[in-house]
């Protein structure tokens, strides 16, 4: 039965597929593939600590003893979402399956994933130095993001690979940090902060926007007039505020970007549920006596997600620019890079290092870029003036 | 010869491949004449209409040949394939106008209807003084007997109703005095009334000017009003061209044949379902009202009531068909929705099997909502675009405990596709893969799917072509046989009603002015306005 449903073409997999076609939206997609297979693999793309030692015929990871509890739910969450299309579920439940994945992952890492409080990061590059094991597999690019290569002498601002005896693709910055290292740990806070926030936002606004689509009325009126104080808050003096009071965490940032930007949700979804109110198909449900979950979650949502799909890929690139800019103005977090706060880091010496500017600028401006290239491309497979689906 | 079109192939893109929508069409049309092209949807009528003007789209369009000849009076010939630019635009309007479908959207909202129309004047006959253009804007408005034409001059579009726009629009058309009228459906969006006095206004102009009309349309009542000579379009080809009364009454082409047939005045009428007297009605309307509020100001005070449906007392008896007829706002959708409870009735009672309905809550109504349906109008927005038809339909089952399994309700599904005439392997494909007729059957099987005994059909073949409504008519009152139905038929087209009801209603601004029996309101209406719009309906000459 599901196999014959496989074979026919639904709604969604047309309109991805037509998306798809496009090349920006290749391109965008293209992108944030890497930028996700770069934020979920960061600890072993760019590390101090060695993948795999061998001393004196014993082989261990020195990567994997020194794996923070964030690493593994990052781990927990792709290995899921890559089993999710062999399971036979339906969209929305394969979405709670994942989020309970993912909740259950950051129970057990955080209190079974301890690893050590003192961390040496030469530790092991001045042991292989010596001699002391038989063979070493360094990750890639072998620099931690924080490692400030104390043990090499003064190694700040050098630009990329002008240094002989060793490689910094994207150069180092005032302290000494390998730069490419800190944007490859970076792209995870600019993944997270972008799909953490808009999801919020998202169930949020279809929350909010789906009951006064549907019951209009009274309802519909204060729901609107909850809307327009929301859209009325200035969201990144609340961040500054927020950061002002309660000091400087990315978790409160990503929460205070989804919950002012929801009314733009609420009201794509407001607005597509009084138009599918008045469908035939919405009046035969009625007819049939089928319960309200059904009638809301099962006939309007679906054909009401066009819209506020379009504007989420818009929105995760709009939180994206907000963590940037917060971290620009160096309110952003401690000792984490990012990529704004690399810029600021940029303006601040005094020498201009284009190195330091360009490639964190650069990822920004792709990242964003790409979000809206997908946005772009799947409001014009959903507009029906343009393709004719129905 | 006003008008030669010789061989004319129009070929489109579509879906990689090279579609030809217009095969090789020739006809003439003389001055003064009313030539009427007829087809069904997709049968390149209208292509044909904007091929003559050079109107095709540029894009989408591959190919296109043939010879179109034009010969006004008092020019040379002009070949209108050939044409450049320039001469074609002086012609397009000028000598050759043109009227659409949907007035509203021909007409450009933020201008007054007399700057439009001065507007078309200008532009042809540049040599007027602005006193005399306006002039000219003033007659051609009296001349197509728009009430009060001083202040409407200064209306804007969305203050006029439908058949004013559509006036307004002839008299757009007829300012530059054309020799050929081309008018592509120009009352199909009219109600009855509003249609006959369009098509006597636009025979009176032809009369007055000696225009030609080349008249498209799919409603063989309008032909038979209207055309001196129709040409049948069958997939793009014209398959027969003849006098108006030859055409209707000996058809030679196998395709205008099954078109004539297909006619709901040429089809076998069925039997009068008796009643026996013991039956109780199955609905009983008494005093029914809906009233929507209007609502006004800040406070949202309510200041007024839109009376949809006022006070209709109305029986339907147990297996008989109650045709509701009535034109666009006399309220019969809603009264048709309302009886449904799907519009929360504000008066009266809804007696269902001799159960007042009009004050249960939701879980009390949902048992009645099993054996009281609904098909729509519209094939495209009734059914859900997300859903399979196998979703489609068994859903609805399965919150009413039909079926034991999902393989139970499948195997139900699946005979109630059959029953419609719908292949089985329907079941896992989605509503867009359909066509009009094929979603309507759809939509039939989705009512019946809880074999309900009461159905509400709502204008279910207003959008179809009629070969396709008298398949769905003819397989409708066979299932109703055997299942034993009552519906409620609410419709625009007298020709459908004396075809499939026993009983008719006849509404006009929220109230039934007049009902009983079919033959008898079809034949000697009593009401004035059952009169005048029985007398309005253009029939087709049997």
């Amino acid at each position: 039965m599901t196999e014959t449903m496989n074979k026919r073409q639904s709604y969604w997999r047309r309109i991805l597929r037509q998306t798809f076609m496009r090349w920006g939206a290749r391109f965008g997609l293209f992108w944030i593939g890497i930028l996700a297979f770069v934020g979920v693999f960061s600890p072993f793309l760019a590390s101090s600590f060695p993948l795999l030692i061998s001393e004196s015929g014993e082989i261990s990871s020195p990567v994997l003893t020194y794996l923070q509890p964030v690493d593994v739910i990052f781990l927990a969450g792709f290995i899921a979402v890559l089993l999710m299309p062999l399971m036979r579920l339906s969209g929305l439940r394969k979405l709670l399956l994942l989020l309970g994945i993912i909740g259950i992952a950051t129970i057990f890492s955080y209190s079974l994933v301890s690893p050590p409080k003192l961390v040496i990061y030469e530790q092991y590059r001045v042991a292989a130095a010596a001699g002391k094991y038989d063979w070493v597999i360094n990750a890639p690019v072998p620099y931690s993001p924080r490692d400030y290569q104390r043990d090499r002498g003064d190694t700040g601002l050098e630009a990329p690979l002008s240094a002989e005896e060793r490689t910094h693709w994207f150069g180092t910055e005032e302290n000494g940090a390998d730069v490419l290292s800190r944007m490859i740990h970076a792209s995870r806070i600019a993944l997270g902060i972008g799909f953490v926030a808009t999801g919020i936002a998202m169930v949020l606004g279809v929350i909010i926007g789906g009951l006064m689509g549907y019951f209009s009325g009274v309802v519909d009126m204060l729901g609107m007039r909850l809307v327009e104080i929301f859209e009325a808050v200035p969201t990144l003096f609340l961040l500054l505020t927020f950061v002002a009071f309660f000091g400087r965490s990315l978790y409160i940032m990503m929460v205070i970007i989804g919950i002012t930007s929801w009314p733009g949700y609420a009201r794509y979804v407001r607005a597509e549920f009084l138009r599918l109110r008045k469908q035939d198909f919405v009046q035969a449900a009625e007819a049939a006596g089928l319960p309200l979950s059904s009638i809301l979650f099962r006939h309007m949502l679906p054909n009401g997600m066009g819209p506020v799909l379009v504007a989420a890929s818009f929105g995760v690139a709009a939180a994206i620019l907000a963590e940037a800019t917060l971290s620009f103005l160096g309110l952003g977090l401690v000792g984490d890079p990012s990529w704004g706060e690399m810029l600021n880091q940029a303006v601040q010496s005094s020498s201009f290092n284009w190195w330091m500017a360009a490639f964190p600028g650069g990822a920004i401006f792709f990242t964003v870029f790409a979000y809206n290239l997908i946005g772009e491309a799947l409001r014009d497979a959903i507009d029906p003036y343009l393709g004719k689906s129905g | 010869m006003l008008l030669s079109v010789k061989d004319l192939s129009v070929w489109f893109h579509q879906d990689q491949k090279v579609i030809r929508a217009v095969d090789g069409v020739s006809f003439n049309i003389d001055r003064g004449e009313t030539f009427c092209l007829v087809g069904e949807s997709g049968s390149g009528k209208s292509i044909t209409a904007l091929s003559i003007m050079r109107l095709l789209p540029s894009t989408g369009v591959a190919r296109f040949e043939g010879q179109i000849e034009f010969r006004p009076e008092g020019t040379d010939r002009a070949d209108l394939m050939s044409l450049d630019e320039g001469s074609m635009q002086e012609i397009r309007g000028g000598r050759i106008a043109m009227i659409f479908q949907e007035p509203m959207s021909s007409l450009n909202p933020v201008f007054t209807v007399g700057e439009q129309i001065l507007e078309a004047v200008r532009l042809h006959f540049p040599e007027l003084s602005e006193q005399e253009a306006q002039g000219r804007v003033m007659e051609a408005l009296v001349q197509v007997q728009l009430p009060e034409p001083e202040t409407r001059i200064h209306s804007y579009p969305h203050q006029l109703s439908g058949g004013q726009r559509q006036r307004v629009m002839i008299a757009m058309a007829m300012a530059c005095e054309p020799d050929l009228l081309i008018a592509d459906e120009p009352t199909t969006a009219l109600d009855v009334t509003v249609q006959r006095e369009i098509l006597r206004l636009m025979k009176d102009l032809q009369a007055r000017t000696g225009m030609a009309i080349l008249f498209i349309t799919h409603d063989f009542g309008v032909v038979s009003k209207i055309a001196d000579r129709v040409g049948v379009m069958q997939k793009g080809k014209l398959v027969e061209v003849g006098g108006t009364d030859q055409l209707i009454h000996r058809p030679e082409h196998e395709y205008s044949k099954a078109l004539i047939a297909a006619l709901p005045e040429n089809l076998a009428k069925h039997e009068v379902h008796e009643i026996t007297e013991s039956d109780n009605p199955l609905i009983r309307l008494d005093q029914f009202q809906i009233h929507f509020p209007v609502r006004k100001g800040l406070l949202r005070r309510v200041v007024d009531h839109v009376k949809a449906v006022d006070g209709v007392n109305m029986e339907i008896p147990k297996g008989q068909i109650l045709a509701l007829v009535g034109e666009s706002g006399s309220g019969k959708t809603t009264l048709g929705r309302g009886i449904l409870r799907l519009i929360e009735p504000t008066g009266g009672e809804v007696a269902f099997d001799d159960t007042d309905i009009t004050g249960l809550n939701r879980s009390q109504l949902r048992q009645f909502r099993r054996r009281m349906q609904i098909i729509f109008q519209d094939p495209v927005s009734s059914l859900n675009p997300r859903l399979s038809i196998a979703g489609i339909l068994t859903e609805p089952m399965k919150v009413h405990g039909i079926g034991e399994s999902p393989e139970e309700r499948l195997e139900i599904a699946r005979d109630l596709l059959s029953q419609v005439q719908m292949d089985a392997d329907t079941l896992w494909r989605y509503p867009h893969e359909f066509s009009g007729g094929q979603r309507q059957r759809i939509g039939i099987a989705r009512a019946l799917s809880l074999d309900p005994s009461f159905i509400v059909c709502d204008e279910i073949t207003s959008a179809l072509d009629v070969s396709v409504q008298a398949e769905i008519l003819g397989m409708l009152l066979e299932l109703r046989r055997e299942r034993e139905l009552t519906l409620l038929f609410i419709t625009h087209n007298i020709g459908v009603v004396e075809y499939v009801s026993d009983k008719t209603a006849v509404m006009y601004q929220g109230k039934i002015v007049e009902q009983g029996a079919t033959s008898d309101i079809i034949n000697r209406p009593q009401n004035d306005y059952t009169q005048k719009l029985i007398e309005a309906v253009p029939r087709v000459p049997v």
